[in-house]
């Protein structure tokens, strides 16, 4: 199902996508630079009014604020990979090869990976070394809560990926998943963790679920770790096989 | 395009002797596909054999491109049964196209990427020894040169020979070529023809879709006319053009007089002006050409007609499709 040569080959059709790459940098590791640098600017003009720029309270900030632009980066490079053959019309030409759908299907998902994680990697390590470069008076943050912020970027990476590739194999277009997505990221699952009377159900929001794993809580919808990891994992699963439904079961 | 005649060959096949149903490339038993109460195909009845090139010709809409997609596994026959190269579709479906090139249609590309990373990706999907196939096949299709190229700047025509050296990549027994003169030059379309009759020469074959009826009819060996979803006649080049109706075309004085005279003749069905001359339309029975030549030139010069000339008529691929296919007011 996972066919590394396939892989190696949907990730040369992306990293060959310059502009796309550029975009997903700015957004996260660029962004990252951007806050960091004014906040350190801003404290070194006035320190008597202006916290320092790192700290652990501004490492959860930065994760936080770069789990949603890894989502978003997560959506446009993913619904790249899910949707630009079928566009294109190439995807009609590989399956007529002969080679199984599922397999050319699978190997989108490694292929965005191969993209947004070492640019969720990179930004997330700009956070932790600014964070603790920059701490100043305030208590850097531990090993172990860059481990857990380093983490949740990875996942909120491979989990935006994997949902917008799904996705795209199902609309069989870009456009309307990456909006569907920023939506649902931005917009409604927020919304939706501050409605007290869901309950528990507001677990299953996978935005709740990342905060959770990075340790931070503002929402406060209470998970216990493991079902945090179910909550990504099932999203992911659920994903692929939409997709591979649809990617096998259509007429191209 | 520039194609290289003596550019070296890519691998060559496997050169298994096929007997039976195994000596058809493709075998389809009333194949039909229905879009909802729409029939592309209604019942397809077709034999390729091995080592030709084959032409499928038809209008608009006849289903040829419906049967080549069908073949390739991307839509789903409603009916029929499907067999290519000696594998049942669609369960062998994977086996089947190892051996199988196709354009459908227009060949489509990331054009982001160069042709030689296109050409990376379909390998990719194809066997490990694909890959070695990509500068071969660029070079036979005279790519080479611009294969570092971004697709997005390549003409038609080279996306079309692109298209080719996609197909080569699996070192195809069997290519299915859908419109692949859409967009080449004449130089474009005599190089192609080339290409095909050499492909042919090293024993693959060649499924050849087109409504260029001239080009089927120089470059294939057989062909097969579709229909409303149907084949309606299939056989040779040579059998489908003398299949119709004969006719002989002969220049002479006095038209009116030689028509009667040669009325009379044994196995001339009719005798009329037409184009400043005379067309004699001959009966199933009519003797071979030299024989009823003989006789009505004996009849005419008897009669004290002049002649001047006297030709059989040659039918073309043209003639014979428009006598067998829907006039494009009935269709709908």
């Amino acid at each position: 199902m996972f066919d590394l040569r396939l892989i190696r080959a949907e990730a040369l059709k992306l990293r060959k996508r310059h502009g796309m790459v550029a975009l997903a940098i700015a957004l996260t590791a660029g962004a990252a630079v951007l806050v960091f640098t004014v906040t350190a600017v801003q404290h070194a003009s006035d320190p008597g009014k202006y916290r320092p720029a790192g700290g652990l309270a501004n490492y959860r900030d930065a994760v936080e604020f770069l789990i949603l632009m890894i989502l978003v980066v997560g959506a446009i490079v993913g619904s790249t990979a899910g949707a630009a053959d079928l566009e294109s019309g190439v995807f009609r030409d590989l399956a007529a090869t002969g080679r199984s759908r599922i397999a050319l299907f699978g190997s989108r998902i490694p292929g965005a990976w191969t993209i947004v994680l070492p640019i969720a990697a990179g930004a997330g390590a700009i956070a932790a070394v600014a964070s603790v470069a920059l701490a100043g008076s305030l208590a850097a943050p531990s090993a172990g809560a860059v481990i857990a912020g380093t983490f949740a970027l990875l996942l909120a990476g491979a989990l935006g990926s994997a949902l917008a590739v799904g996705l795209a194999a199902l609309f069989g277009s870009r456009g309307p998943v990456i909006a569907t997505l920023l939506a649902v990221e931005l917009a409604i699952s927020p919304i939706l963790a501050t409605l007290t009377f869901l309950g528990s159900a507001r677990q299953v929001l996978p935005g709740q679920a990342l905060d959770r794993i990075a340790q931070i809580s503002l929402h406060s919808v209470p998970i216990a770790l493991p079902v945090a990891m179910l909550v990504i994992v099932g999203w992911m699963a659920a994903a692929f096989g939409v997709g591979a439904w649809r990617t096998k079961t259509q007429e191209i | 395009m520039c194609l290289e005649r003596d550019a070296p060959s890519l691998l060559p096949m496997n050169s298994t002797t096929h007997t039976g149903e195994d000596s058809l490339a493709i075998h389809t038993q009333g194949l039909g596909k229905r879009f909802g109460a729409r029939a592309a195909l209604e019942s397809i009845d077709l034999e390729v054999p091995r080592g030709c090139a084959f032409g499928f010709i038809g209008p608009n809409g006849a289903g040829k491109t419906t049967l080549i997609r069908l073949l390739l596994g991307l839509a789903e026959p409603t009916s029929g049964k499907m067999r290519l190269l000696g594998h049942d579709l669609p369960g062998d479906r994977a086996a089947a196209l190892a051996r199988v090139g196709a354009i459908i249609e227009e060949p489509r590309f990331s054009h982001h990427l160069t042709g030689r990373e296109n050409l990376q990706v379909h390998a990719a999907a194809r066997d490990r020894s694909a890959s070695g196939r990509i500068e071969p096949s660029l070079d036979r299709v005279g790519l080479l040169p611009r294969a570092d190229d971004k697709v997005k700047t390549y003409s038609l025509g080279m996306r079309q020979r692109l298209g080719l050296a996609r197909c080569l990549l699996a070192d195809p027994e069997l290519l299915m070529l859908d419109e692949p003169m859409n967009g080449l030059d004449p130089a474009g379309i005599l190089d192609l023809r080339h290409l095909i009759r050499e492909l042919v020469d090293e024993g693959r074959t060649v499924l050849l879709s087109s409504h260029l009826l001239d080009e089927v009819q120089k470059i294939c060996d057989m062909a097969a006319i579709v229909d409303k979803g149907r084949v309606v006649v299939e056989g040779s080049i040579h059998e489908l053009l003398n299949g119709g109706t004969r006719a002989i075309d002969i220049a002479c004085d006095r038209h009116a007089e030689a028509s009667g005279l040669l009325a009379a003749v044994r196995g001339v069905a009719r005798a009329a002006e037409w184009e400043d001359q005379l067309r004699v339309t001959l009966t199933p029975e009519a003797p071979v050409d030299r024989e009823i030549v003989t006789e009505l030139l004996r009849r005419l010069l008897d009669g004290g007609v002049a002649v001047e000339r006297v030709a059989p008529v040659t039918a073309s691929l043209e003639e014979r499709f428009l006598t067998m296919t829907t006039p494009l007011e009935d269709r709908v």
